[in-house]
C-alpha cells in the first residue's frame, strides 16, 4: 500500500514536471485529446462506419465533415474509430514491448556471464535484421488479425528498450547499498524487484513512450500494404483504400495521415520531454 | 589484444550471427501454414496431384525441414540463394537486377539526407536555445512522425494531380519510352519525387544524432581547456568539436546503408517504382518463399558487412578498442 502511494507520488511528480515543459504539454494535450476521440466514439451518434449508404467518394461537407469514401462510407466515423484501433495496438503492443525488453535486459544486466551473452546476441541479431520486414513476413504468414498485429509487433520492438535496461542495470548493480542488502542475505527476486528495476527503470519508460509511437507507425504501415485487420478502419487502412481514388478525392487518404501524423507527433512531444525529465544526463539518442 | 585476432574475432562472430538469422527465417518461413504449390500452381495443383507432386520434388519441399536447411545452406555458401517459384530465375538473379534501382533511391536520398541532416544539426547546435534551433527541432520531429508512405502520396497529390510537373508512378514513361540519353533523364525524373519523400524522411535521423553528439562535446572538458589555453572558437570547432562529432552520423550512416536496400520499400509500393522492396513485398503477396528469405540473407550480409567495416576503421582509428576489444 505505501509502495502504491509512493509510486502514484513519483507519478504526479512526473506530471507535474511534464507540464513545466513546453513539449510535454503539447504531448499531454495531443494524446489525450486523441484517446478522449477513441473512448467517445461509440458514443458521438456518428453513422456506422461500415455502412455504405451514402454518396461515393463525396468531398468534406457540412453533412459528411470529412466527407465519404469510394463505398459511400461516413469517413469522419471511420477516422474517429480508427483512432481506437490504432491508440489501441500502439498502447497494448508497446506494453508488450516494453515488459519483454525490461525483463530480458534486466536479467542480462543483473546476472552477466552466459545469460548476459545469450540475450545481448539476440539484441544485436535484431538490429542487423530489417524488424519491419519481420513483422510485415509474420502478419503476412500467420494471419493479420488485430491481435495478430499486436504480438507481433511486441515481439518485435523489444530489442531497443533491453538494451536500454541492460546500460541502466549494469550501473545499478555496482551500487553500494545493492551489495548491502545482498550481504544481509535478501534474495535475487527482491533486489531486482525493489532496488534495481526502480532505479533504473526511467529511460526505459521515455524509451516506451517512444515505442507506442512507433508501433502505430508499424500498425499503419502494415495496414497501407494491406496486411492489416480487415475488420477494423484504421488509419493505415484507410490510407491503403483512399490511395487509388488520390487523383479525384484527395481526402480518403490524406485525411486519416494528418491524424496519423498528429498522434504520432504528439506521443515523440511526449517522449521526448520524458528522456529530458527522466534522464538529463543521457541525451535523447535513442530516436525510435 | 592485436588488431589482426579482434579482426577475426568480430568475422568469427558476424558469421554466427548470418547463420542464425538465416536458420531463424528458414524456420519462420518454412513452417508457414498452408502449401506453396497451391498459391503457385493454383488449380492445377488440386486437379493434378501428380503435378503438385512433381513441383514439390522439384523444390525439394518433400524432404523434411532440417535437410531442406542444410541443402540451403550448403547452396548459400556457393553463392546461390535458390530458385522463385513465381518467376523460375535464380533468386541471386531476381536481386541483382533491380538493386541498382533501388540503390539509385536510397543512396541518393541517404547522401541528400546525411549532407542537409549534418549541416542542419550543427548549425541548430551552435545556435542552442535560439529560435532557429527550436524551430529545426519541432521541424524535425514533425518529420520524423511523418508517415513516409503519406507523405509520398501528399507530395504525389501535389506535383503530379494538381500541379501536374512530376510523374507519379513508374521509373519511365512506358507508352513511349525514350532512347539513349533521354532514357537516363527521364529515369532521373521520375526519381524525383520518390528521392524526396525518401531524403525528408531520413533527414531528421541525422540530424538529431548530429545536433546530440555536437552538444554532448561541447560540454566535454577538452573545450573548456582548450577555451582556456586561448584557442578561438572557431579553432576549437574545427579541429577538435566537429571533427568528435561527426563520428556518430557517419556511424548511422554506415548502418542505414546497410538496411538501405530493405528501406525504400514502402515509398517503391507508392511510386511504383520496380526495385528490391518492391519484389519482396510482391513476394510476400504470393509465398515466393525463395525470394522472401533469399532478400533477408541478402540484407543481413549487407547489414553484417556494413557493421563489420565500420569496427574495423573504428579499430584503426581508435586504439581503445584494439585493446579492450570494446567501445
Amino acid at each position: 500500500m505505501i509502495r502504491l502511494i509512493r509510486y502514484a507520488r513519483a507519478f504526479i511528480q512526473i506530471i507535474k514536471l511534464l507540464i513545466r515543459d513546453k513539449y510535454g504539454v503539447a504531448g499531454l494535450l495531443i494524446i489525450s485529446m486523441i484517446i478522449a476521440i477513441g473512448i467517445s466514439a461509440p458514443y458521438l451518434s456518428l453513422p456506422d462506419f461500415n455502412s455504405t449508404e451514402f454518396p461515393r467518394l463525396e468531398p468534406p461537407s457540412l453533412e459528411h465533415l470529412l466527407g465519404t469514401d469510394y463505398l459511400g462510407r461516413d469517413m469522419l466515423s471511420r477516422v474517429v474509430w480508427g483512432a481506437r484501433i490504432s491508440i489501441l495496438v500502439g498502447f497494448v503492443a508497446a506494453g508488450l514491448s516494453a515488459v519483454i525488453g525490461i525483463l530480458l535486459g534486466t536479467l542480462a544486466g543483473y546476472y552477466g556471464g552466459l545469460i548476459d551473452y545469450v540475450i545481448s546476441r539476440i539484441i544485436e541479431i535484431f538490429f542487423m535484421i530489417p524488424t519491419f520486414f519481420l513483422a510485415l513476413t509474420l502478419a503476412a504468414i500467420y494471419g493479420s488479425n488485430i491481435y495478430m498485429l499486436m504480438l507481433i509487433i511486441g515481439l518485435t520492438t523489444w530489442p531497443v528498450t533491453a538494451r536500454v535496461m541492460r546500460g541502466q542495470v549494469l550501473v545499478a548493480r555496482e551500487f553500494l547499498y545493492v551489495e548491502a542488502v545482498k550481504a544481509i542475505g535478501a534474495s535475487d527476486l527482491r533486489i531486482i524487484s525493489r532496488y534495481i528495476i526502480p532505479v533504473s527503470i526511467q529511460p526505459a519508460i521515455a524509451n516506451t513512450i517512444l515505442q507506442v509511437g512507433n508501433a502505430i507507425m508499424i500498425e499503419a504501415a502494415l495496414s497501407y500494404l494491406g496486411l492489416g485487420d480487415p475488420n477494423y478502419p484504421s488509419w493505415g487502412r484507410l490510407i491503403y483504400e483512399g490511395q487509388p481514388y488520390v487523383a479525384t478525392a484527395w481526402w480518403t487518404s490524406v485525411i486519416p495521415g494528418i491524424f496519423l501524423l498528429i498522434t504520432v507527433l504528439g506521443i515523440n512531444f511526449l517522449g521526448d520531454a520524458l528522456n529530458r525529465i527522466l534522464n538529463p544526463r543521457i541525451s535523447t539518442r535513442n530516436y525510435t | 589484444m592485436s588488431l589482426a585476432r579482434y579482426l577475426i574475432q568480430r568475422i568469427f562472430q558476424s558469421i554466427l550471427i548470418l547463420l542464425i538469422i538465416i536458420i531463424i527465417n528458414f524456420i519462420i518461413i518454412s513452417l508457414a501454414p498452408g502449401d506453396p504449390i497451391q498459391f503457385v500452381a493454383g488449380d492445377i495443383a488440386i486437379s493434378s496431384p501428380e503435378f503438385a507432386d512433381y513441383l514439390r520434388a522439384k523444390w525439394g519441399l518433400d524432404k523434411p525441414l532440417h535437410e531442406r536447411l542444410l541443402m540451403y545452406l550448403y547452396n548459400i555458401i556457393r553463392g546461390d540463394l535458390g530458385y522463385s517459384y513465381r518467376y523460375s530465375e535464380p533468386v541471386i538473379n531476381l536481386i541483382l537486377e533491380r538493386l541498382p534501382i533501388t540503390l539509385l533511391l536510397t543512396l541518393t536520398a541517404n547522401i541528400l539526407a546525411f549532407a542537409l541532416g549534418v549541416l542542419i544539426g550543427i548549425y541548430s547546435a551552435k545556435n542552442l536555445g535560439r529560435k532557429i534551433d527550436t524551430l529545426s527541432h519541432v521541424i524535425g520531429l514533425l518529420l520524423w512522425s511523418t508517415p513516409s508512405f503519406w507523405l509520398g502520396i501528399v507530395l504525389m497529390i501535389i506535383f503530379s494531380v494538381n500541379l501536374k510537373i512530376l510523374p507519379a508512378t513508374g521509373m519511365i514513361n512506358v507508352r513511349n519510352p525514350p532512347q539513349g540519353i533521354w532514357l537516363y533523364l527521364d529515369i532521373i525524373y521520375h526519381s524525383i519525387l520518390p528521392i524526396t519523400t525518401l531524403t525528408l524522411i531520413t533527414l531528421p535521423l541525422y540530424f538529431k544524432i548530429t545536433r546530440d553528439s555536437m552538444i554532448q562535446q561541447v560540454s566535454e572538458d577538452y573545450v573548456m581547456t582548450y577555451r582556456a589555453i586561448g584557442f578561438s572558437e572557431d579553432i576549437i570547432f574545427r579541429r577538435y568539436v566537429f571533427r568528435n562529432s561527426i563520428i556518430p552520423p557517419i556511424t548511422m550512416f554506415g548502418i542505414h546503408m546497410g538496411f538501405a536496400v530493405a528501406g525504400a520499400a514502402l515509398i517503391e509500393n507508392v511510386f511504383g517504382w520496380p526495385g528490391v522492396g518492391r519484389l519482396l513485398l510482391d513476394s510476400i503477396r504470393t509465398r515466393d518463399y525463395p525470394v522472401i528469405l533469399g532478400i533477408y540473407v541478402f540484407v543481413a550480409s549487407s547489414v553484417i558487412i556494413a557493421n563489420l567495416i565500420i569496427d574495423v576503421i573504428y579499430a584503426l582509428l581508435d586504439p581503445r578498442i584494439r585493446i579492450t576489444g570494446r567501445r
